[in-house]
C-alpha cells in the first residue's frame, strides 16, 4: 500500500504489507519488484525437521569404523551369521 | 575479537558490536585480559587444611582436615574496602584467610581407621552435590577368592559419601568391601550428568549408578561378569537345568540331593565361562579379523596367527580404567594386572574398547599405538572429556581440537618424538581422562594467555616448584607480560636444596587463585592472588 517495503524481495508476500509509508501525502513512487522464484526445487520439503543426531561425531567415527571392519568381504553366504539371522545350535556339551 | 585492548573501550564496543555467532563465550573471556590477579598476598596464614579445589561453579572451596577424617567447606569472597587516598594499600585487616573465605562447616566423613581420600573429589553441579571418598587401609598380597583378581590390592571398605554441598548433609553412601577401587585423582570414578561409573578393578566390574535429585545413589547394572540384566538369570537357570539333566543319567533318586546339587553348581568365577565383557572383547576380535579376508583359508590362517596365539593374552587383559563417552557407551581401558594397580603404566602395553551398555556390544577395540585412535583423538578430544550437558563453561577448556596454540605444541612434540608410534603411545596413555581434573578458568585458555605449561597447568596436579613466578604473557600483540604466580615465600624459600612441588587452585570465574607450595615436614606456604 504505497510503502516502500512492501514490494522488496521477501519469503512471504504479505510481510511489510502493514507498514505505511511517513507522510500518506506523499506516497513512494518508486516501486520495487519482488522476485518469486518459478520453480519449487529450493523449497525446503514441508516435513522437514532439523534436529541434532543423538551420537556426537566422535561416536559416529567408531560407528563407521566399526562397520568398515565388520562388513563381510563376501556374499552374505558366506557370513559367520545365516540369512535368516539365527545362530546354529551348538553341539550337545554331553556328547 | 575487540579492536582496543582499553577495558572502557572494550566496554563501550560491546554495546554496539554483536559478537559472531557462537563466539559470544570467547569475546565475554577477552576481558579477562583486563581482569587478572595482579596481587598477591604471600604466605598467608590460614587453617591447616588441605586444600583441594574450587567447585567448577565457584561457590565452594573444597578442603580436608590434615588428619584426613573432616571435610571443611568454604564460600569464596571478594574484599570490600574502601580507601581515601588515591594510592594505597590494602590495609593489613585485610590480608587474611578470612578476607576470601568464610567456612560454612565442618563434617567428620572418616571414622577411626578410615582416612578421606584428599585427592578424590567429584561435584555434581546441577543439584550442588559432592562425592566424596573415604576408605580403610590398603592390603596388598591379600588371596584372590570369591572372583577376586590374583595381584591387586585389597580395601577393607571403602565408602562414597554423597553430600549436598550447601549445608554438608550427608545424603547417601555406598559402601564397596574388600575391594579396590583406584581413588587418587578420581581415576577408578566417572562422573557424567548424573552417571557415575565406579570400576572395582579386584572384581573387574563396572558399576554403573544414578545420582538423583534426592541425593539417592541407585545402582543401575554392574558390568563385567555379566553384561545384561538377566544374564545371570539366565545362566543359573541354564546351569540348573544342565545339573538336573546330568543328575538324572545318574539316577539321582533324591530330588532334595538334586537341589543340593543344583545349589552346589550355581555359576561362579570359578566355571570355565570368561566374563560377559570378556566375552563380548573376545567375540568382537574375532569377527574383525574373520571379515579381514575373503576366503575361508585365509580366514584360518589369519585367526589363527592374530587371535588363537594371543588368545591367552586377550583373556588376562584386566579393565584398568574407565569414562563415559555420552550416557550409552563407555570407553574401556584393558592391560595387564602389573599395569592395573601401578602408578606409571605408560610402558605397559594397553588396549581401548568402546561399549555400548544398551546393546552390551562392544564398537571398536583399539591397540594402544593405533593410528586410527590417534587421529580421532586429534580431531575430536573434546568429546573424549565428555563434559556434562549442564557445565557450558566446561566445553571451552583450551584443548589441541579446539585451540591452535594448543594443537602447535603437540605438533611441537610430535616432531621432537623418536618415533610416531611412540608419540602416539604418550599421547593416548592419557585415555581414559580422568573426570573433573582440569580448571575451567579463562586464564587457562591459550588463546588469551601463553605461560609454561611444565610449570603450571590447567591439570589439577603437582608440579616441581620453583622460586621463579610463573609468568602468563598476552597471546595479543604485542604479547605483554600480564601477571605472575608466585608460590611460596616472596623473597623465595631459604633452603633451595630441598624438594618443593606446588598445587594451583583457581577459581573458575573470578581473579582469585590459591598457590600452595609444599616442602617435606614442613608446613605449606599458601598464597593468595587476586586483583587488587
Amino acid at each position: 500500500m504505497g510503502s516502500v517495503l512492501c514490494d522488496w524481495p521477501s519469503f512471504d508476500p504479505h510481510n511489510f504489507s502493514q507498514l505505511r509509508p511517513t507522510d500518506p501525502s506523499n506516497p513512494s513512487k518508486m516501486a520495487f519488484a519482488t522476485y518469486h522464484p518459478p520453480h519449487s526445487r529450493t523449497l525446503p520439503p514441508p516435513d522437514q525437521v532439523i534436529t541434532t543426531k543423538a551420537k556426537n561425531i566422535l561416536l559416529r567415527k567408531f560407528y563407521e569404523r566399526a562397520e568398515e571392519k565388520l562388513r563381510p568381504k563376501r556374499a552374505a553366504s558366506e557370513n559367520l551369521i545365516l540369512e535368516h539371522g539365527c545362530k546354529q545350535p551348538r553341539a550337545s556339551t554331553s556328547c | 575479537m575487540f579492536r582496543s585492548s582499553n577495558v572502557v573501550a572494550r566496554i563501550f564496543e560491546r554495546q554496539v558490536r554483536t559478537p559472531s555467532p557462537g563466539t559470544s563465550v570467547h569475546c565475554a573471556r577477552q576481558f579477562y585480559e583486563n581482569l587478572f590477579p595482579s596481587c598477591t598476598l604471600y604466605d598467608v596464614e590460614c587453617p591447616d587444611h588441605s586444600f583441594r579445589k574450587f567447585t567448577d561453579d565457584g561457590q565452594y572451596l573444597i578442603s580436608f582436615s590434615r588428619n584426613h577424617q573432616d571435610l571443611i567447606v568454604y564460600r569464596p569472597k571478594w574484599l570490600s574496602y574502601s580507601c581515601k587516598e588515591e594510592d594505597c594499600d590494602l590495609p593489613s585487616k585485610a590480608k587474611k584467610f578470612d578476607s576470601f573465605f568464610t567456612q560454612l562447616y565442618c563434617v567428620s566423613l572418616a571414622s577411626s581407621n578410615e582416612v578421606i581420600c584428599k585427592d578424590f573429589f567429584l561435584y555434581v553441579e546441577s543439584c550442588q552435590f559432592g562425592l566424596f571418598a573415604t576408605s580403610t587401609a590398603q592390603f596388598h598380597d591379600t588371596p584372590a577368592i570369591g572372583g577376586a583378581i590374583q595381584g591387586v590390592p585389597s580395601i577393607e571398605r571403602i565408602t562414597f559419601h554423597l553430600l549436598r554441598l550447601e549445608d554438608g548433609m550427608i545424603l547417601d553412601e555406598k559402601v564397596f568391601r574388600n575391594d579396590f577401587v583406584n581413588l587418587a585423582h578420581n581415576m577408578g570414578v566417572f562422573l557424567y550428568d548424573d552417571l557415575l561409573a565406579i570400576v572395582s578393578l579386584r572384581y573387574q566390574t563396572i558399576h554403573i549408578l544414578q545420582i538423583r535429585e534426592s541425593g539417592n545413589l541407585v545402582d543401575i547394572r554392574a558390568i563385567g561378569t555379566f553384561c545384561r540384566e538377566d544374564d545371570e538369570l539366565f545362566l543359573n537357570s541354564s546351569t540348573q537345568c544342565m545339573a538336573i539333566a546330568d543328575k538324572s543319567k545318574m539316577h539321582q533318586s533324591s530330588w532334595s540331593h538334586v537341589e543340593n546339587s543344583v545349589h552346589n553348581t550355581q555359576p561362579s568365577s570359578d566355571n570355565s565361562f570368561l566374563s560377559g565383557i570378556k566375552q563380548r572383547l573376545l567375540s568382537f576380535i574375532f569377527r574383525g579379523i574373520w571379515n579381514e579376508e575373503r576366503h575361508n583359508s585365509m580366514r584360518v590362517q589369519g585367526l589363527k596367527k592374530k587371535f588363537y596365539f594371543h588368545f591367552q593374552d586377550y583373556v588376562d587383559l584386566i579393565i584398568w580404567k574407565v569414562q563415559f563417552l555420552d550416557r550409552h557407551h563407555l570407553l574401556i581401558k584393558f592391560g595387564s594386572v602389573d599395569g592395573g594397580v601401578s602408578r606409571s603404566a605408560d610402558h605397559h602395553p594397553s588396549f581401548f574398547a568402546v561399549y555400548n551398555m544398551d546393546t552390551t556390544e562392544i564398537v571398536a577395540f583399539y591397540q594402544n599405538s593405533a593410528e586410527e585412535l590417534y587421529l580421532l583423538f586429534e580431531q575430536f578430544c573434546d568429546h573424549f572429556y565428555a563434559t556434562s550437558r549442564n557445565s557450558l563453561y566446561m566445553n571451552f577448556i583450551s584443548s589441541h581440537s579446539n585451540n591452535i596454540h594448543a594443537f602447535e605444541q603437540l605438533q611441537s612434540i610430535r616432531n621432537k618424538a623418536s618415533s610416531f608410534s611412540q608419540f602416539v603411545k604418550k599421547m593416548l596413555a592419557s585415555l581414559p581422562f580422568s573426570c573433573q581434573s582440569l580448571s575451567p578458568s579463562p586464564y587457562f585458555d591459550q588463546s588469551l594467555f601463553r605461560f609454561d605449561e611444565k610449570l603450571i597447568s590447567a591439570a589439577d596436579r603437582h608440579r616441581p616448584s620453583t622460586d621463579h613466578p610463573i609468568k602468563f604473557i598476552s597471546r595479543r600483540q604485542p604479547c605483554t607480560l600480564k601477571f605472575k604466580i608466585k608460590p611460596g615465600p616472596e623473597a623465595g624459600s631459604i633452603d633451595c636444596q630441598k624438594r618443593k612441588v606446588s598445587s594451583f587452585l583457581f577459581h573458575p570465574f573470578l581473579p582469585l587463585a590459591l598457590s600452595i607450595q609444599q616442602t617435606m615436614f614442613l608446613q605449606p606456604s599458601v598464597n593468595i592472588h587476586f586483583r587488587g
